[in-house]
């Protein structure tokens, strides 16, 4: 084999070798690098697994709470157990069971809800609540200061209700009324 | 000859050679392309067990209805002829008027369609007038609806969320989700006066409606039954808005009103009980003059597509109501506005007759 003959096979093989792995890369592309993953609320059933298959030790899925939309009830469904004792903020009368919502008087009847996300873990009970017995003004996010923006999100995979949706990563939230974490 | 013959030979297996090299190089660098896809920005997911019980909601303790208190069979069931029925009321005459998105219907209690009126947009509110005319609550106002179904006239209400009207001599009450008070209007339309309204001065808090469902009732008594959904109450007050009396406890347990907002409606019985209407849990309760439990028309488990879709999490299920009607002869008409159905109950012990 003389050396030009050598170079050019050498070079279509590389040339080869790129195609092919821009082909495989194309194949399995699951998101661009302008968009990120989000909830759909509408989609969402609350099922629990964002608390679970986020590959963060603590879920970067987060409930928000739309105070545009919020009834601010008394008997919260949101944040009170289903027949509580009383209508306060007892241990044993609150949902979530790591304390993620604090509740405010504002003025008779009314009480604000607001969620601490370093305490939600993104299991949903709340939402649950709210939107079984509510207007659904509390609903669960990805939060993007958290998430890790895996290629294939492992929730995304897991969510039986395919309510993991790529959204530009310009708006990346899927948000009812006015949000605030 | 030969010679030419061997050298194209040489040259078709050389060609084919760094054909098979490229392909073989081509694979193995989209299986590079690959692998670097699914690893990159992936970390290991770390395994982590299911969620506890402490973290599921349940409310099924409360689904189940104890036979001994369901006191009331299904006559009949019809479709009520919208996709999502708003509400119904009972006109003077016997008919029932169901309102949904585009207008009312008539039916005769049998489910038998008598008319259609058509009316833009979504009708929270119906209620029939004395001269067979009617009455229909959209956003920002009320159309008056002559016998013979044309529109006789238009009251425009700004900011007004109409969704339950009661009609007596003079007077229309009009339950303002909106501004959370009931309005009273002359048959006009024009505004007489308020009931309700807030006032932290005199101590009244006024009415608490999270939801657009409040309900306006005018009774046998002259007094006006108005619910106060966010307190779970249904409370008495005189037709110039003074607060006589009022019951009712927030509770899952049936005797109790459960959730953010109920009831979400209520109708009078000829005794001067109450017949009542939940969503979340879907039921529907009778209750006595004096406001205590007396049984129930209809529990959870006779709504199971409401059920099935609220356990699901869908928001419109917790968003569409269970609204009722009673009439003298002791029938009662609970309207499904998830199942679009209108369904007719009677006390066990009376005929269907």
């Amino acid at each position: 084999m003389s050396r030009r003959e050598m170079l050019s096979g050498g070079l279509r093989g590389l040339g080869l070798l790129g195609i092919g792995g821009a082909t495989g890369a194309l194949a399995t592309r699951e998101r661009r690098d302008d968009e990120v993953w989000q909830i759909d609320p509408d989609a969402c059933i609350q099922c629990g697994l964002c608390a679970t298959e986020c590959v963060l030790e603590v879920s970067a899925v987060k409930t928000v709470h739309s105070h545009g939309m919020c009834g601010y009830c008394e008997l919260c469904t949101g944040y009170f157990e289903p027949d509580p004792v009383a209508l306060d903020e007892g241990a044993e009368n609150q949902l979530c069971p790591t304390a993620a919502i604090e509740r405010t008087y504002i003025e008779h009847p009314y009480y604000e809800y607001r969620i601490l996300p370093d305490l939600c873990v993104g299991c949903g009970k709340c939402v649950k609540g709210c939107n079984m017995f509510g207007n659904g003004s509390l609903y669960l996010q990805v939060n993007h200061d958290r998430c890790v923006d895996c290629n294939r999100c492992a929730i995304a995979g897991a969510c039986p209700a395919g309510a993991f949706r790529l959204v530009p990563r310009a708006t990346p939230y899927r948000l009812r009324g006015e949000e605030e974490t | 000859m030969a010679d030419e013959k061997s050298g194209a030979d040489q040259h078709r297996r050389k060609v084919l050679r760094a054909a098979l090299w490229g392909g073989g190089l081509g694979g193995l660098g989209a299986l590079g392309g690959i692998a670097a896809r699914k690893t990159a920005g992936d970390p290991p997911a770390a395994r982590k067990p299911p969620l506890g019980p402490e973290f599921s909601y349940d409310v099924s303790r409360f689904q189940a209805s104890d036979p001994e208190l369901v006191q009331w069979h299904e006559v009949t069931r019809f479709d009520a002829g919208f996709e999502r029925p708003r509400n119904l009321a009972l006109a003077p005459g016997g008919d029932l008027l169901v309102c949904g998105d585009g207008g009312v219907r008539r039916f005769d209690a049998g489910g038998g369609e008598l008319g259609f009126v058509a009316i833009d947009g979504p009708v929270h509110a119906v209620a029939g007038l004395a001269d067979g005319g009617l009455l229909a609550g959209r956003p920002d106002g009320v159309e008056r609806i002559g016998p013979d179904g044309g529109l006789a006239a238009v009251w425009e209400l700004d900011g007004v969320l109409p969704v339950s009207l009661a009609v007596a001599e003079g007077r229309v009450y009009l339950a303002d989700a909106g501004g959370r008070v009931v309005r009273v209007l002359d048959h006009d339309g024009r505004t007489l006066g308020v009931i309700g309204e807030r006032d932290p001065d005199r101590g009244v808090e006024g009415f608490v409606v999270p939801s657009p469902y409040f309900c306006v009732r005018l009774a046998a008594d002259g007094l006006l039954r108005i619910a106060n959904p966010g307190k779970h109450r249904i409370g008495a007050w005189t037709q110039d808005g003074t607060l006589e009396l009022s019951w009712g406890r927030p509770s899952y347990a049936v005797d109790g009103f459960c959730g953010c907002c109920n009831p979400v409606s209520f109708a009078l019985l000829p005794d001067g009980g109450y017949v009542t209407g939940e969503k979340g849990l879907p039921r529907v309760k009778t209750y006595d003059d004096r406001g205590d439990f007396t049984g129930i028309v209809a529990g959870p488990g006779d709504f199971p597509d409401y059920l099935k879709a609220a356990q699901a999490g869908r928001p419109k299920a917790a968003s569409a109501g269970i609204y009722v009607e009673a009439d003298a002869a002791g029938r009662v008409f609970v309207l499904d506005s998830l199942g679009g159905t209108l369904r007719v109950m009677r006390r066990k012990e009376e005929s269907d007759g």
